[in-house]
């Protein structure tokens, strides 16, 4: 079975997107810039995971808590154990994944809107744990703070901004290139299947299960990934980060960006986080405007902005034949 | 622990149950017939608190009229958003669940601009409190339990005697095929929409006079009605009831003797159980 | 032929507008300052929040109208530069890095709820930028912290002067319940409570939270008044939910006292509580803009902010007020707009604001002065309103 062909080939794709994040460096020192692009670098890890979730038909709302569970385990080894960030970084991803195992395989149990609300109550379950128990480990509704910055590495310090771009930029790559390769290879197919139909790839022989489960571990690994570098970077944690509205959040930028393709969620993470931005002169007007951009935006493109360069070459193709039939200028 | 103690913590829970009932079924109304999730259905029940707010609290007209003014209102506001929004959504979950937190957010910063950011009071249409050998009841939540459950009632009687409600019911549980037996999926979604909010609505205006009202007052109504339809069974009417009656109990009893944090997990724990055991709900049919 | 003439008229215009940029007078040197707010500006906390940026307003176009700020030997006219952060720590750092890099702000004043302070400050600190706020949390000031300054009263300094009142005035009472909602405020009022109302002898028999947005307290008020308390503190909730506290203790047949440690806005309490239930309430360092009592400066305040925004001010409002006039009025005497010359203005000395006198100290407490003092005013709500009873020191501030 040959793998799936894109529009633009994968590789190229990847090869741009690295080019993009390398060259905005070397444009711009400015902390903000880099600090809002440090932002959508590690929300695009989340995004084109949850993604890839969602391409076998699951819409994970855990997978900020995952995010959650790789950040606090990451926060209090390198705090109470003393231990190196390089290293507790992919323990609590590891971390996040082993509990990805059991939960994934409750909540696989079920499908569609089900599913979509198991995942729900398990992520208020494990906010309302960051938030009110175990309070002298994960810091209660006041938060973990004065978590340790990663420590030098290579003689390279990590408490700069710059410094932090780069790395969070370096371990999206990676987790990009991860969930590539999946995509157009024998796992994209099979995703593929099993969102058109799952009984009948069940039929023909896919193991359902057995797909979902590992996107859904390999999804909440990257969440975790995602979630050390957070706590890290921002040095304190609190359980509204990985509450309802930051999870909302990465849906809103998945779909906006379009489901359909593996670089949807970069469209629309990128867009949304940089029109949020600029949003912030509205002050009280920002949640309105916002509101509505969503509603227009599902409502003309369905398919999610990904699909605006199809919709325009389909536009043209159709002026064009319209034209061919008349014979003359149509639009004066 | 006297059994008074545990009787008033039942009565506690059970209080304003029936309440949440209408929003819940409202919920699962719209759920049932259009498929899709409505995430700003808290908002429509925030929009009957405030049109009781108006006509009662502020223009002083009289509450039965107040709360018919909020049926009416948000039945129409919901209506409108079907036609102009949602129709186009139908059965396509994940953009519904965009369009709904978009329409979320516009309503709750509409709101804001209008009507300020503080809470707003709204007096109450019954007062007086019974006590019964140590019980305390309060003639309000009574009364809102009492209208709230004719409105459960109504909503029944119109569900399965009705032709209307016979087309809803129909389309709930095959559009395809009650669009082959000549019924109008269109007008039906448009109604049931309408229908659905409209219960939100009165559940609003119905507690308007017990609490405050506030912008964002719809967040935890709405979190307890889908815990309520999850646990009674998505689509079913009687489960909405239980649902509601179990949750209350665990409320009112859980809070006894747990702090409000674990009461709030042990809802969802139950959610997650009622899920694994019984994925259709306690009295989850088809 | 429309080319030729339209470009002589372009041109010509193009020159006269040229023309009279050189030839107008330079305006008289007006530089601008630019001073960042943040703050919840929607969602459930927005009443703090807009308290806050409403009153930083205020005071700012106050300040312009009568001419700008004079600095050394320039002027500056304010610009405000305000940005919601939703109640999120994560947008919170985010926004104060907006302000710092981008808007090139030195100072931040105004913000409210508890984590975004932490996280501000992760922005704030190390780029001596400074930062005046109302959270509430002691690990928001301290001597790592030297450019983080808290403007309104805390529970720390609160709370034990108000016990202490409590004991003397009304020896009868002995059983305290506390109930605060369950975050960083509530967590931090209710220890203070139950710390100072310990060690004055007092009994606590309830220490309680409820989740932010509920509205139904008669599950955990059947659990409090069946311990009997002799007063019901409803410490940190925030003006709507007291009232709906205080209104449903009533309906459960509480006929004990009633305090409300924390509170800063009487009016929208009162309101909601329904004038019966707010009866008798004591709450030290709130204040009611409408109140006989108050100075007359608070009631122009009051009266000003209330035309312009159709809403009541409360205590967090004037605070930030306060602030702002404490900390350009330091900028001046410092002839400076560098972050540790007008640190030094600001401390060490008490100032004049529309509190009356405030000193800022709390170096007990904290271990850095940098907590704004002023008089704990002990009211109780008669009648629907606020009727002060007793002036008392603060911790930390000595009389």
């Amino acid at each position: 079975m040959a793998p799936r062909h894109a529009a633009v080939s994968p590789l190229l794709a990847l090869g741009l997107l690295a080019l993009a994040g390398v060259v905005l460096p070397l444009v711009t020192r400015d902390s903000y810039y880099l600090d809002v692009a440090t932002t959508i670098v590690m929300s695009l890890l989340l995004t084109m995971s949850l993604r890839m979730q969602i391409s076998t038909g699951q819409l994970n709302m855990a997978h900020i808590s995952f995010m959650g569970i790789g950040a606090y385990t990451s926060a209090l080894l390198a705090m109470r154990a003393g231990l190196s960030f390089w290293l507790t970084l992919w323990v609590g991803a590891l971390v996040a994944a082993a509990f990805a195992v059991p939960i994934g395989a409750i909540a696989l149990r079920l499908t569609g809107p089900y599913y979509f609300l198991i995942t729900f109550a398990f992520s208020e379950v494990a906010r309302l744990i960051f938030n009110n128990f175990f309070v002298d480990l994960l810091g209660g509704p006041s938060g973990l703070v004065e978590i340790p910055p990663p420590r030098p590495l290579l003689g390279v310090a990590f408490t700069g901004k710059l410094e932090q771009y780069c790395l969070m930029l370096a371990l999206f790559l990676l987790g990009a290139a991860i969930l590539v390769r999946l995509e157009y290879s024998r796992f994209g197919l099979a995703a593929g299947a099993i969102r058109q139909g799952e009984l009948l790839s069940a039929t023909l022989g896919v193991d359902v299960l057995r797909y979902k489960l590992t996107a859904f571990v390999l999804g909440s690994a990257m969440a975790g990934v995602a979630g050390g570098f957070f706590a890290h970077s921002h040095r304190v944690l609190h359980s509204s980060d990985f509450g309802l509205e930051p999870m909302v959040q990465l849906v809103i930028f998945t779909v906006i960006g379009g489901v359909g393709s593996i670089w949807g969620p970069v469209i629309g993470t990128v867009l949304m986080t940089v029109a949020s931005e600029l949003m912030r002169e509205l002050r009280h007007y920002e949640t309105l405007v916002f509101g509505l951009v969503l509603i227009l935006i599902m409502l003309f493109l369905p398919d999610g902005l990904v699909s605006v360069p199809s919709r325009l070459v389909r536009a043209l193709a159709r002026t064009r034949a319209r034209r061919g039939a008349i014979g003359v200028d149509v639009a004066t | 622990m006297s059994l008074s103690l545990l009787v008033q913590a039942l009565l506690n829970g059970f209080g304003l149950a029936m309440a949440y009932v209408l929003v819940a079924l409202g919920l699962t109304l719209i759920f049932s017939i259009l498929e899709i999730i409505n995430f700003a259905h808290g908002e429509f029940y925030m929009v009957g608190a405030f049109v009781a707010y108006l006509a009662f609290g502020v223009w002083g007209l009289p509450y039965v009229v107040a709360l018919l003014a909020a049926i009416i209102c948000v039945a129409a506001a919901g209506v409108v958003a079907e036609r102009l929004v949602f129709r186009h959504l139908r059965g396509k979950t994940l953009n519904a669940f965009i369009v709904s937190l978009g329409l979320l957010w516009v309503m709750q910063a509409a709101a804001q601009l209008v009507f300020g950011v503080q809470d707003k009071s709204v007096p109450s249409a019954f007062s007086g409190i019974v006590r019964l050998s140590g019980v305390v009841i309060s003639v309000e939540r009574l009364a809102v339990t009492l209208a709230a459950a004719t409105l459960i009632v109504a909503l029944y009687a119109f569900l399965e005697h009705t032709r209307t409600g016979r087309a809803m019911r129909a389309t709930a549980q095959d559009a395809d095929a009650a669009a082959l037996l000549g019924v109008n999926i269109e007008a039906v979604s448009a109604l049931g929409f309408g229908v659905g909010c409209g219960l939100a609505g009165a559940s609003g205006a119905l507690l308007a006079p017990i609490f405050s009202v506030s912008p964002s007052m719809g967040a935890l109504p709405v979190l307890k009605a889908f815990i309520i339809i999850i646990i009674g069974g998505m689509g079913s009417l009687p489960g909405a009831v239980l649902g509601g009656l179990l949750l209350g109990a665990l409320e009112g009893v859980g809070t006894l003797f747990f702090s409000s944090a674990a009461v709030n997990l042990l809802g969802f724990l139950m959610v997650i159980a009622v899920l694994l055991l019984r994925p259709r709900g306690l009295l989850g049919g088809t | 032929m429309r080319t030729g003439l339209s470009v002589v008229r372009v041109v010509a215009a193009l020159a006269s507008v040229a023309a009279m940029a050189v030839w107008t007078p330079a305006a008289a040197a007006d530089k601008v300052l630019p001073i960042g707010v943040l703050g919840p500006l929607s969602g459930g906390a927005a009443a703090y929040g807009l308290d806050t940026s409403r009153a930083a307003e205020m005071k700012a176009d106050e300040i312009n109208a009568a001419g700008g700020l004079k600095i050394g030997g320039d002027v500056y006219k304010i610009k405000l530069i305000v940005y919601d952060h939703k109640a999120s720590a994560a947008d919170a750092a985010t926004a104060a890095n907006k302000l710092v890099s981008q808007d090139k702000v030195k100072y931040i004043i105004g913000n409210t709820v508890g984590a975004t302070c932490n996280a501000v400050q992760t922005v704030t600190e190390p780029q001596k930028v400074l930062f005046s706020f109302m959270c509430w949390g002691t690990k928001n000031l301290g001597p790592d912290k030297p450019y983080s300054f808290r403007s309104l009263l805390s529970q720390w300094e609160v709370a034990e002067p108000f016990y202490r009142w409590v004991k003397e005035k009304h020896p009868s009472i002995k059983r305290i319940a506390a109930i605060s909602p369950n975050d960083t405020s509530g967590i931090d009022t209710n220890t203070a409570v139950v710390k100072y109302a310990k060690a004055l002898g007092f009994e606590v028999v309830a220490d309680e939270y409820y989740e932010r947005g509920t509205k139904d307290f008669y599950p955990t008020l059947t659990k409090i008044l069946a311990l009997k308390p002799d007063l019901l503190d409803v410490a940190a909730a925030p003006a709507g939910e007291a009232g709906l506290i205080l209104k449903q203790a009533r309906e459960l047949g509480f006929k004990g006292a009633k305090g409300w440690t924390a509170g800063v806005n009487p009016v929208p309490m009162i309101s909601v509580a329904g004038k019966e239930a707010a009866e008798g309430v004591w709450t030290p360092a709130n204040i009611d803009v409408t109140s006989e009592f108050v100075s007359p400066a608070v009631r122009k305040f009051g009266e000003a902010f209330v035309a312009r925004y159709k809403e009541v001010p409360g205590a967090i409002a004037i605070a930030n007020y306060a602030a702002f006039d404490v900390i350009t009025k330091a900028m001046v005497e410092a002839g400076s707009l560098d972050t540790d010359k007008v640190l030094a203005a600001l401390t060490g000395r008490p100032h004049q604001t529309i509190w009356g006198p405030v000193v800022i100290g709390g170096k007990d407490t904290y271990g850095i002065d940098r907590q704004f003092l002023y008089p704990v005013v002990i009211a109780e709500i008669r009648d629907g309103k606020l009727v002060d009873l007793a002036q008392v020191a603060p911790i930390g501030l000595k009389k």
